[in-house]
């Protein structure tokens, strides 16, 4: 039996923080990280396997970061957890450890539509061969149908059209793409620029059924339409891949996650997990969250891989910050939206802001930034922000999720002291994001 | 009394789960096939639903779960997913509750430790009961 102080499982990009993050608290303890995959794909850049990078091979996370930081590399399957003797069983080896990250990820959901068994239908699988099998179907054929319209829909869909020839369409049952990100006139400028693209979008449509005698053929769709399809892609979401937690008996979340307190302490005090497979808190209420995104895990694996031995971090719940880009148009989001505060009960201000992001206008690589931030009207505390434009809009939302986390307020925000530079940012005197906060002080005034 | 309903076509299944609830004090129905289970959604009320997928064939279960949200119109009705599906099919994918192509409220493969089904029956039937469906 090997022996080492701390086992990760799993070397995406929650396990692999996990390890660097231990390494950094615990200098001189043994860490060791098992995964099943030879290579991993770094789940983010999928969509552009198809496209911009070419080939699955060209999308895979460096083994350098753990060489690096004298993480121990062993490439295997956990089976089992054996909690009561403290041992990993994978399939070549028995590990004992000290303390144990679970970092097991997800599996892309394939919703029971039916048809979906049809050769040519596919879900977006982290795996290289099945990929791969995917991208050579998809030089071979001309219609393709991608159910979903989140960010992997889309950005799959724009990915996909790159190659020429094809006619892609992306069919999406609520009534815009990107829906639970964005509000309304977000996702129409997205919709609206993937259509200049070449990109069909159906929205307010759902895929009733796949139809073919062995392969797929067509999609029927709910109003009726029929549309001829070679290859169907999945994007709808995912969901934990908690099999081996289950198996040994640590608590599972009503969405499938494994139970962790904010620490990420599972039911068993030596136990941390994080990333897909641990289920999540919403940092606007504190319910359940189905979220899955890298920024989740990431921070996750900083907090389990900081209190292995001993507390120091929490966590405040998931804010949902990510951005998506197709050609020269970005869309960035972090925390709630209007619809979704309306929804969730908040009392709420918003501004509006456009401007460029170069001072004067006239600079070289300037883009017209909008920005909307939703603050809660009585306290002034930031509930979320959206921007659209041109590369940092990715930067802003960051920002914009450093304030939600920190709780500030409009006032805060406008208080900002911010560097500015013509061939960098927006003006010093119409920041957006400093003048948005001022728009909302504006209008909370005048609902006092 | 609480009355969870068990849909399963395979008694060696049902009736080991049947001793389990019914020892935590729930009331048990049991039905064999998708259309007693439709039945006896109808004729008995239960608080919760346990459904097996593959019955006797294909998928059965997905079809009984949207027939009990679409056509009998019990949105609230919590229904639980247990099932092996996913290790006889051997597929890289999962299923899992989707608002509207899966509309049941929790998935779990078989075979399941009786403390896991428990828990998860106790916190679908409990006071705190949320939607796992929402966004953020």
């Amino acid at each position: 039996m090997i022996k080492t102080d701390i086992a990760v499982i799993g070397g995406s990009a929650a396990g692999l923080t996990a390890a660097i993050t231990a390494r950094r608290h615990y200098p001189d303890k043994k860490i060791t990280l098992i995964r099943k995959e030879k290579k991993v794909l770094i789940p983010c850049g999928i969509p552009y396997i198809f496209g911009t990078v070419g080939a699955p091979d060209k999308n895979l996370m460096p083994d350098a970061a753990l060489e690096k930081n004298n993480v121990e590399l062993m490439i295997s399957e956990a089976t089992d957890i054996n909690r009561e003797k403290k041992t990993i069983l994978t399939k070549d080896e028995e590990i004992g450890y000290d303390k144990l990250i679970i970092a097991t990820g997800s599996k892309p959901v394939m919703p029971p539509i039916p048809g979906f068994e049809l050769e040519g239908v596919f879900a977006v699988v982290k795996d290289i061969d099945y990929l791969s099998a995917l991208q050579k179907k998809l030089e071979a054929v001309k219609e393709i149908i991608i159910i979903g319209g989140g960010f992997i829909g889309i950005e799959f869909a724009d990915e996909i059209n790159k190659l020429g020839g094809k006619n892609v369409t992306v069919v999406e049952i609520a009534p815009h793409c990107l829906n639970l990100a964005y509000d309304e006139e977000f996702c129409e400028e997205m919709e609206n620029h993937l259509r200049k693209r070449g990109i069909n979008i159906l929205t307010s449509t759902k895929v009733e059924r796949i139809t073919g005698r062995e392969k797929v053929e067509k999609v029927i769709l709910s109003n009726g339409d029929e549309m001829k399809a070679d290859v169907v892609i999945l994007g709808i979401g995912a969901v934990a891949h908690n099999e081996l937690a289950r198996k040994a008996k640590l608590r599972i979340g009503l969405t499938g996650g494994v139970e962790v307190d904010r620490t990420m302490k599972t039911s068993d005090d030596h136990i941390f997990c994080c990333g897909d497979c641990a289920e999540k808190m919403s940092f606007f209420g504190g319910k359940t969250s189905p979220l899955k995104l890298a920024s989740i895990a990431s921070l996750e694996a900083r907090i389990a891989g900081a209190n292995l031995y001993g507390l120091h971090r929490e966590n405040g719940g998931t804010i949902g910050v990510w951005s998506t880009a197709v050609g020269d148009l970005a869309l960035a989001t972090a925390g709630l939206t209007e619809e979704m505060a309306n929804i969730l009960g908040y009392g709420i201000v918003v501004a509006k802001i456009e401007g460029p992001n170069r001072h004067p206008g006239m600079m070289p690589g300037v883009k017209l930034h909008k920005l909307k931030l939703v603050f809660e009207k009585t306290t002034g505390v930031l509930l979320g922000g959206q921007v659209l434009g041109g590369e940092s809009t990715g930067e802003i939302s960051n920002i914009i999720s450093a304030c939600i986390i920190s709780r500030m307020t409009a006032n805060d925000i406008s208080m900002f002291q911010v560097g500015t530079h013509p061939a960098l940012t927006s003006s010093p005197v119409a920041y957006p994001l400093i003048n948005a906060a001022e728009m909302a002080i504006g209008q909370m005034k005048k609902t006092k | 009394m609480l009355k969870i309903l068990l849909i399963d076509d395979d008694l060696d299944c049902i009736e080991p789960l049947k001793i389990v609830l019914t020892s935590e004090g729930f009331g048990v129905e049991t039905a064999l096939s998708p259309q007693e289970g439709i039945e006896k959604v109808k004729q008995t009320n239960p608080d919760l639903v346990v459904l097996d997928v593959m019955m006797p064939n294909d998928y059965e279960g997905f079809e009984v779960a949207k027939h009990i949200r679409e056509n009998l119109g019990l949105k609230e009705l919590p229904i639980l997913i247990l099932s092996n599906v996913h290790n006889v099919k051997k597929v890289p994918y999962r299923f899992a509750p989707d608002k509207d192509f899966l509309p049941v409220d929790v998935f779990i493969d078989k075979p399941v430790d009786p403390d896991i089904l428990l828990d998860m029956v106790n916190k679908l039937l409990g006071e705190k009961r949320e939607d796992p469906r929402t966004p953020l």
